[in-house]
């Protein structure tokens, strides 16, 4: 199996994450599969919520907090400002209370309340869950190609909609449970009908998203999670423990991208120790990854002569995973 | 509407049963509203719990719902931190 036959036998699997320790290539794999994908003729969107996403690196361009970017043909690339986020979301809650009640300024308290809101390390991480809810429930492209942060960060992103899922599901049962006695009261004092609970419509709304959400992230059907590692010890060990820790959340795991492969003819011919033991290094680590994650490996790529940024090395970088490399 | 809720025209016994059945209606009515009015002091607690110092999950979604408890606010503040002493048992 290669990258290649794993998008071209399940083409349902539309959201694609790439998933690793940080600095080991993922945005580099995501690029060049979001390109490939492209020239594919699919319509495919690129994203990340990392508040120091290198998408803008890579094809060298600012699109930070800009919305979906064209880059090329069928492609687009999305950096999510999640400090802008928040700050328009306050004001559109401060807008709201000002609307609703016909005040002419919000009160204090409340307004404390919602400024303190945003200081808190969990509202951005909130924040960011809505933004990739926003991206992903909108279903407008064939291919969602989400840039992952590292693994811990991923994890920790994977766990929250599983624990936002079970808070919302409970507050909703809660607030149904509480219409239930607006019923009985309403009943006996014989009135037909009662107000429209607008708390228990947006519990709805926000469940929604937030079931739609958890049942992407986690159905073998739609979403493909893909490992990126390179031939290093840590790196290996690191990757299995989270492998078996993804597999706990019900991470469909789909393969395995060896990344920074030495090219094996560099071993040939005179060379300093320095540069022989690092190959010879790598031959025993990629001798492990093969007996570790076997047939589950789908690339291996190999280290480029200078950094992949910019569309033309995101397009030989390409050719070589997906026309020449056949795993 | 005004029709529908206005009273026919009854004998005494039909008043009697009126007021009996007003009378316990009333009780339960009363019973409904005062357990909905805490369970909405206990949403208010999951879901602003911040205000108190109790941290709150997603707080982005929980914002969402500032809104419409906002009137609210200050009574259930009033309520959850008030001091409690062996009256509120008989009370």
């Amino acid at each position: 199996m290669s990258l290649r036959t794993v998008f071209e036998s399940q083409p349902d699997r539309r959201y694609i994450m790439f998933g690793g320790k940080g600095g080991l290539g993922k945005t580099t794999l995501s690029a060049t599969s979001a390109f490939w994908l492209a020239r594919q003729g699919k319509r495919v969107l690129l994203f990340s919520v990392d508040p120091q996403a290198s998408l803008s690196d890579i094809f060298q361009r600012d699109i930070f907090g800009k919305g979906p970017v064209p880059i090329i043909e069928n492609l687009w690339a999305q950096e999510v400002d999640a400090d802008r986020r928040i700050k328009d979301y306050q004001e559109e809650i401060r807008k709201k209370i000002l609307d609703m009640y016909g005040f002419d300024k919000v009160p204090e308290e409340i307004d404390n309340y919602i400024a303190a809101a945003s200081a808190e390390p969990a509202m951005e991480e909130s924040a960011i869950f809505d933004a990739v809810v926003d991206i992903i429930v909108k279903g407008d492209y064939d291919y969602y190609i989400y840039d992952l942060v590292p693994l811990g960060h991923a994890l920790y992103y994977l766990s929250m909609a599983k624990v936002y899922d079970e808070w919302i599901n409970k507050i909703t049962k809660l607030r149904q449970d509480m219409r239930q006695y607006d019923q009985v009261a309403a009943t006996m004092r014989r009135e037909d009908t009662i107000a429209e609970d607008q708390i228990l419509g947006e519990l709805m709304y926000i469940k929604e998203r937030i079931n739609a959400s958890s049942q992407i992230l986690t159905d073998k059907k739609r979403t493909a999670f893909f490992f990126v590692v390179v031939p290093e010890e840590m790196i290996i060990l690191d990757t299995k423990k989270a492998a078996e820790l993804f597999a706990k959340f019900d991470v469909p795991i789909s393969g395995y991208v060896v990344n920074r492969v030495l090219p094996a003819d560099l071993g040939q011919g005179n060379i300093p120790p320095y540069l022989r033991n690092r190959i010879t290094m790598q031959k025993k680590y990629l001798e492990d990854i093969r007996g570790s994650f076997g047939s589950e490996v789908l690339a291996y790529v190999p280290e480029m002569e200078r950094d992949v940024t910019g569309l033309p090395m995101i397009e030989r970088l390409a050719r070589r995973l997906f026309e020449e490399d056949r795993g | 509407m005004a029709d529908e809720t206005k009273p026919k025209k009854k004998g005494v016994l039909g008043v009697f049963r009126d007021i009996v059945y007003g009378m316990s209606s009333h009780e339960m009515t009363r019973h409904a509203v005062r357990t909905r009015a805490s369970m909405e002091h206990l949403f208010i607690l999951i879901t602003m719990g911040d205000l108190l110092g109790v941290p709150i999950l997603p707080p982005y979604y929980a914002l969402r719902l500032l809104p419409y408890v906002t009137p609210q606010i200050a009574g259930w503040k009033r309520r959850m931190l008030r001091e409690r002493d062996v009256t509120d048992v008989l009370g």
